[in-house]
């Protein structure tokens, strides 16, 4: 076999070195994060429980690791022996408003696809429509406080917000 | 034995130089030297890749040849005497067989088609069989009957481990996934707390077996002759570790390999692929303790996250290196050295984790859902015999090869200035041509200062063999 030049007393040290530096690059990256996020608060993926709900389906830790489980034997159930009456997807919308903030954050974190949207409709808008009607001062999660407008808290004006909101279209994703 | 030291003494060393030496009843003083053939560990050597032996003529070339022997008690020569003469306490007990890369500079350069370098390796994995605790696991580990059994070992329990995760989960104060942080496993029937403490107990084990044969082999080669008649330190324990560490990353030795060179880039590849999936894993599993981590949400990473493009990239490097190596043993076996069933179970081992890794990623990017399962749980269960039967396996060189460098960098054992300049036909650097030159060295030892090839003829009449030779 001919010597091979790629790796030679010469230059090893300076493989070895770009080598190691690859390695600790994501370290380096993860520390200077944390440096930079200091003082901040903690992320939070998921939105907080609304005390206002009744209980989820199932106890948060059981859904966190085994949603997708519960939603596949659901639809295992309606699908193949049309069982239906149960859990639905629409269901999961009336608590958990936002859609970006419940599926999709921690989906694209971990690169997991999600194609229950291709078919369902996820109703976030409606419901979200339906806290603000109940309670005006409550905000969606996760979005920027906006100033009330003093037209909802007019009790009047309540049915001509919400039917619009209703039929309206819903936003293509 | 005679001739040789006749020849020795042709040279400039007079026979009273050489007789107080020949006349000690052991090299070390502690023991009569009273050769007992172990016909076995000939026969086993024999076996795992030191099958051309016997046509040693102890001439030498082999020592003057090797890049890496030192000036003073050179190797591989010795060490094909004590194993034609089945001294296996000896060779148990020499450092220097660590010391040996397995470049083939030796068997290459030798005149009667002996491969030392092969019997060197022969010899590193009768070590590991003789030091392992406990020791019918090592004799499993090397021979192909057992491999049903040793896989089927960590299929059987990983699967008792899935079967009884609840009651498992109870005992160790596990209900449910139970962390603050959010780590998503890939199997969920196969919880990440539940990984976790399956591979750390059987790693803690594997550790104290580990440990144990660790201390065994410290103690071993330290009551080795070859340090000299009274070693002294010439380095911290801390500062030799540091250098050797360094010279492991930058693959020193390696690289001044001739005939294999090809060898050193594989294992480069492997090495760093190695140690970059060994960060990734270790930043996993101590993830839901880790305070860098800020947000809720640990594992899976996406696919530019850098911790996942390093795992790839390191996997890709692990899988390049061996492709390589295998490539290397398959159709260039004569300067890669002979392959024995513990040099290929190392690199299959490691290959098919890498390979079930892989298939159990793309299987999971195409969403094929038992299928990836079955190949993640293949991968565990090879991960198991990698890591758990390490200190069993040919990987073992990580552990033993490492404490006879440190050990060696600390007793000043350099390798020798005799070949610099002269059969690589490279430059002889500066540095090298210090007090310790081989004029130095030569006299120091009472031997001839014969800086060429010739050089073998000294080392024949080095006081160990002589002594033997006396007594045989």
């Amino acid at each position: 076999m001919k010597r091979s030049t790629v790796l030679t007393e010469k230059n090893r040290i300076r493989w070895a070195t770009v080598f190691s530096f690859l390695i600790i690059l994501p370290l380096g990256l993860s520390v200077v994060g944390f440096v930079l996020s200091r003082g901040q608060e903690t992320e939070v993926f998921l939105e907080a429980p609304d005390p206002k709900w009744e209980a989820c389906y199932r106890d948060a830790e059981y859904m966190r690791y085994h949603h997708m489980d519960l939603l596949k034997d659901v639809r295992e159930e309606v699908v193949r022996f049309g069982i239906r009456g149960g859990l639905t997807l629409a269901g999961c919308g009336d608590c958990h408003t936002n859609r970006d903030q419940f599926c999709d954050r921690c989906h694209e974190a971990a690169s997991v696809r999600l194609d229950c949207y291709g078919c369902h409709y996820y109703p976030e808008r409606v419901a979200e429509r339906e806290l603000e009607r109940i309670n005006p001062t409550l905000q969606g999660p996760g979005q920027e406080p906006t100033e009330i407008d003093p037209a909802v808290q007019d009790p009047e004006q309540e049915p001509a917000r919400i039917d619009p909101a209703l039929q309206a279209p819903q936003e293509g994703r | 034995m005679e001739s040789a030291e006749l020849t020795a003494a042709a040279g400039s060393v007079s026979f009273e130089q050489v007789e107080p030496r020949s006349a000690r009843a052991s090299p070390n003083g502690r023991r009569p030297v009273v050769v007992e053939p172990d016909l076995r560990f000939i026969r086993d050597l024999s076996r795992s890749g030191g099958d051309s032996l016997k046509k040693c003529m102890q001439c030498g070339t082999c020592s003057a040849a090797c890049p890496l022997s030192p000036d003073t008690n050179p190797f591989p020569r010795k060490e094909m005497a004590w194993a034609l003469w089945g001294m296996k306490d000896r060779l148990m007990e020499d450092p220097d067989v660590w010391l040996c890369h397995h470049c083939n500079d030796c068997s290459t350069s030798c005149p009667r088609g002996t491969r030392p370098g092969d019997v060197l390796g022969g010899i590193r994995q009768q070590c590991i069989l003789h030091y392992a605790f406990p020791r019918f696991l090592a004799r499993w580990v090397s021979r192909p009957a057992f491999i049903p059994l040793l896989l089927a070992i960590p299929a059987v329990l990983l699967g008792l481990a899935m079967w009884y995760r609840e009651p498992l989960g109870e005992a160790l104060g596990v209900s449910g996934p139970g962390m603050d942080l959010i780590v998503y496993s890939f199997m969920p029937s196969l919880p990440h707390w539940l990984i976790n403490s399956f591979f750390g107990f059987f790693a803690l084990l594997a550790f104290i077996a580990a440990v144990i044969g660790l201390v065994r082999f410290t103690r071993g080669i330290k009551r080795s002759h070859v340090w000299g008649e009274d070693p002294k330190p010439v380095k911290g324990i801390l500062p030799s570790m540091g250098s050797v560490f360094l010279k492991i990353f930058a693959h020193d030795k390696f690289t001044t390999c001739e005939t294999d060179h090809s060898r050193s880039i594989s294992h480069f590849f492997v090495f760093f692929g190695f140690i970059a999936l060994l960060v990734v894993t270790l930043w996993i599993i101590t993830g839901p303790y880790n305070p860098l981590i800020r947000s809720e949400f640990v594992y899976p990473f996406s696919f530019w996250s850098p911790w996942k493009l390093l795992a790839n990239i390191g996997g890709l490097a692990l899988l390049v290196g061996l492709l390589l190596m295998i490539w290397e043993r398959l159709y260039f076996g004569h300067l890669a050295g002979t392959s024995s069933y513990f040099d290929w179970a190392l690199v299959w081992t490691l290959f098919l984790v890498v390979a079930t890794g892989f298939a159990a990623e793309i299987l999971h990017l195409l969403r094929m859902v038992p299928h990836r399962q079955v190949a993640y749980f293949v991968h565990l269960v090879f991960v198991f015999a990698l890591l758990i039967y390490l200190p069993y396996s040919k990987l073992a060189h990580m552990l033993y090869r490492t404490t006879a460098m440190v050990l060696a960098e600390r007793y000043g054992r350099e390798p020798g200035s005799h070949l610099k300049g002269l059969w690589t036909g490279h430059e002889v650097p500066e540095a090298s041509k210090g007090p310790e030159g081989p004029a130095t060295v030569a006299a120091v030892t009472g031997l001839a200062a014969a800086p060429m090839a010739v050089a073998s003829m000294d080392e024949t009449g080095s006081p160990p063999q002589a002594g033997n030779g006396g007594s045989t």
